[in-house]
């Protein structure tokens, strides 16, 4: 199974929301969709989806072109970012409904729910409708209906940016057992870099309705090809240099380390983390964020290094990369 | 609290007082009506009630004709109401509001002005004396109020809603019936009832469309009760038929009041 965007825009009057979108998500494959809010990526699934049609390009879907196809056809599942379970139902309604539309036997909508309930560990909350149902649980609910929809291609909108983070830190391996193992292609829309980083095989940087780069996390975070994705992938964010002219130098806060030959600092500001810490420190190029070892201590006389490796150069007026 | 009470109290009485009379007023012997000396076990009487359901034709008929008509007046504009209101809605925005401006200045005209045309309409079309003919205008009549509120009812719904039924693999129809329309239940609800009352209580078009004493409306009825003798009003019969022509009336609202204020307040914020 395969999805591809070729050459896919969308404008709303003048305004070009998306332009010449290029995508092909593998089967089995999950391509992240990164970047700012506005920046287009939801627009994105919904052409995908059918909800919009594109102004320009065409999308396919196993290779079969899309277009005036409509969205009850294209057999896509998408899970909507505030999860649009149907209110007046109970859970087992909203999981059947699609079913019974569907026509499948009534015999098959009942055991296929029944499953989907045990797999989900809804069992207990079937009768009961989704506004007596916590985030988590709703989450669970739309990600079932996502699942007995049986779709050639999954479309996760910000699946989980309403969701506290010890909740999210739970539900990420349940989506990847379900989601992200089978067959079908997914795409997943986040502005999350860590949640991007942490399931997809590859991530397409959005800004102003174009990609910015698109890679596996490895290649974003090693070698990326614009000061933005620079920016935007990597916690805490990479510091920026200006030592020359034209020129911006950058280097990952984890990147840093202390040595009594390096650049000579004054310190800050000093979260300490836990197992990390992270230090704001000072310097004659300005200031930069540094993440070391939870148990240094800062001394007064504070100097830092880095290897030539691990440096990134950018052209300051267009913010490419330099070799 | 107690200040609260007290204009709530002056409020009820305010509106139900005239209700009340009227129907102590049909209890009362048309001797005790114009005089107050009547001793008070001698006043009561149930004449006037037995003297409308004994006429002819005998009075419940034009309970009847009433709720036939309202009936199929609401049916059938609720029926246009709907799918008109789903499609004004998925209309691009400035649309929809110069739309909205049109509607609002229908449901605004004075539809008084209009019953002379409708009845030329009638006179041609043959529609006169035959009391469904009179759910076409009715609904047309009902309608601009219809759409504005059931438009409201569509657009508070989240579109995700709508658009997570497009993916399950649903036709428009398919929507209509197992996703929005039972979500706007408590709007549809109140419009029927506003539609309703409408038709229940429409006089001038009903008066002109309508002449064969079998085919009356209420309203129609009621006012030959009051102009049917030249020497003396009928108060008693009068205050008797308003009685029984409200009692549905009542009923219905009482069934259905839970649905009537969250369907009249929908839209109104937004949550």
């Amino acid at each position: 199974m395969s999805l591809t965007l070729q050459s896919v825009g969308r404008r709303y009057g003048d305004t070009w929301i998306l332009q010449n979108l290029n995508l092909e998500v593998g089967s089995g494959e999950c391509l992240a969709l990164l970047g700012p809010s506005g920046c287009g990526k939801s627009t994105a699934l919904r052409l995908i989806a059918g909800l919009e049609t594109p102004d320009e390009g065409s999308i396919l879907i196993n290779g079969e072109i899309m277009n005036g196809v409509p969205p009850d056809r294209r057999r896509v599942a998408m899970v909507f970012q505030s999860y649009a379970l149907f209110p007046h139902l109970c859970i087992r309604e909203n999981l059947n409904l699609g079913l019974r539309i569907r026509g499948v036997s009534p015999e098959d909508q009942r055991r296929r729910v029944a499953s989907i309930l045990e797999v989900m560990q809804l069992g207990s909350l079937a009768e009961r409708r989704p506004s007596e149902l916590s985030g988590g649980q709703r989450q669970r609910v739309a990600l079932a209906r996502a699942l007995l929809r049986d779709p050639f291609v999954y479309l996760l909108d910000e699946p989980m940016s309403n969701l506290d983070a010890q909740l999210r830190e739970e539900l990420r391996p349940e989506l990847k057992r379900l989601v992200l193992q089978g067959p079908q292609p997914v795409v997943y829309v986040t502005h999350d870099q860590q949640e991007a980083m942490a399931l997809a095989d590859r991530i397409a940087v959005l800004r102003n309705g174009r990609i910015e780069q698109i890679g596996t996390p490895r290649e974003l975070y090693e070698r990326p090809e614009t000061l933005f994705v620079a920016q935007f992938i990597g916690r805490p964010q990479m510091n920026l240099l200006h030592q020359e002219p034209g020129l911006i130098l950058g280097i990952r806060p984890e990147h840093l380390r202390l040595d009594r030959e390096g650049l000579p600092c004054r310190l800050i500001g000093r979260e300490w983390l836990g197992a990390g810490q992270q230090l704001l420190l000072e310097c004659s190029a300005g200031t930069l964020r540094m993440l070391c070892d939870g148990t240094v201590e800062p001394g007064n006389d504070l100097r830092v290094s880095w290897n030539s490796s691990n440096e990134h150069r950018f052209r300051s007026d267009s913010g490419t990369r330099l070799s | 609290m107690n200040r609260r009470h007290l204009w709530i109290s002056l409020l009820l009485i305010w509106s139900l007082a005239p209700m009340l009379w009227q129907l102590i007023s049909s209890f009362t012997t048309t001797a005790a009506l114009v005089d107050g000396a009547v001793p008070f076990v001698q006043r009561w009487t149930l004449i006037h009630y037995r003297q409308l359901l004994s006429s002819d034709p005998p009075f419940w008929r034009f309970l009847l004709n009433s709720t036939a008509l309202a009936s199929a007046s609401t049916v059938l504009t609720i029926t246009l109401a709907i799918p008109a209101a789903y499609g004004l809605v998925r209309l691009p925005q400035r649309w929809l509001r110069t739309s909205r401006a049109l509607i609002a200045g229908a449901a605004l005209f004075p539809y008084v002005l209009l019953f002379l045309a409708l009845l030329e309409l009638a006179r041609s079309l043959n529609l006169g004396n035959s009391l469904l003919a009179l759910a076409i205008p009715y609904s047309a009549l009902s309608l601009p109020l219809a759409l504005l509120l059931l438009t409201a009812a569509f657009e508070g719904l989240p579109k995700d809603l709508d658009d997570a039924a497009k993916l399950e693999g649903m036709s428009l129809m398919q929507r209509l019936r197992w996703v929005l329309i039972p979500l706007i239940t408590p709007a549809t609800a109140s419009t029927a009832i506003l539609v309703f009352l409408f038709a229940w209580n429409e006089y001038p078009i009903a008066l002109t469309w309508l002449s064969r004493s079998d085919q009356l409306t209420l309203p129609v009825a009621m006012a030959r009760i009051a102009g049917s003798s030249v020497y003396s009003v009928p108060y008693g019969a009068y205050a008797a038929a308003t009685v029984i022509g409200a009692v549905p009336l009542l009923l219905l609202v009482l069934l259905f009041q839970r649905q009537i204020v969250s369907g009249l307040t929908n839209g109104a914020v937004k949550g």
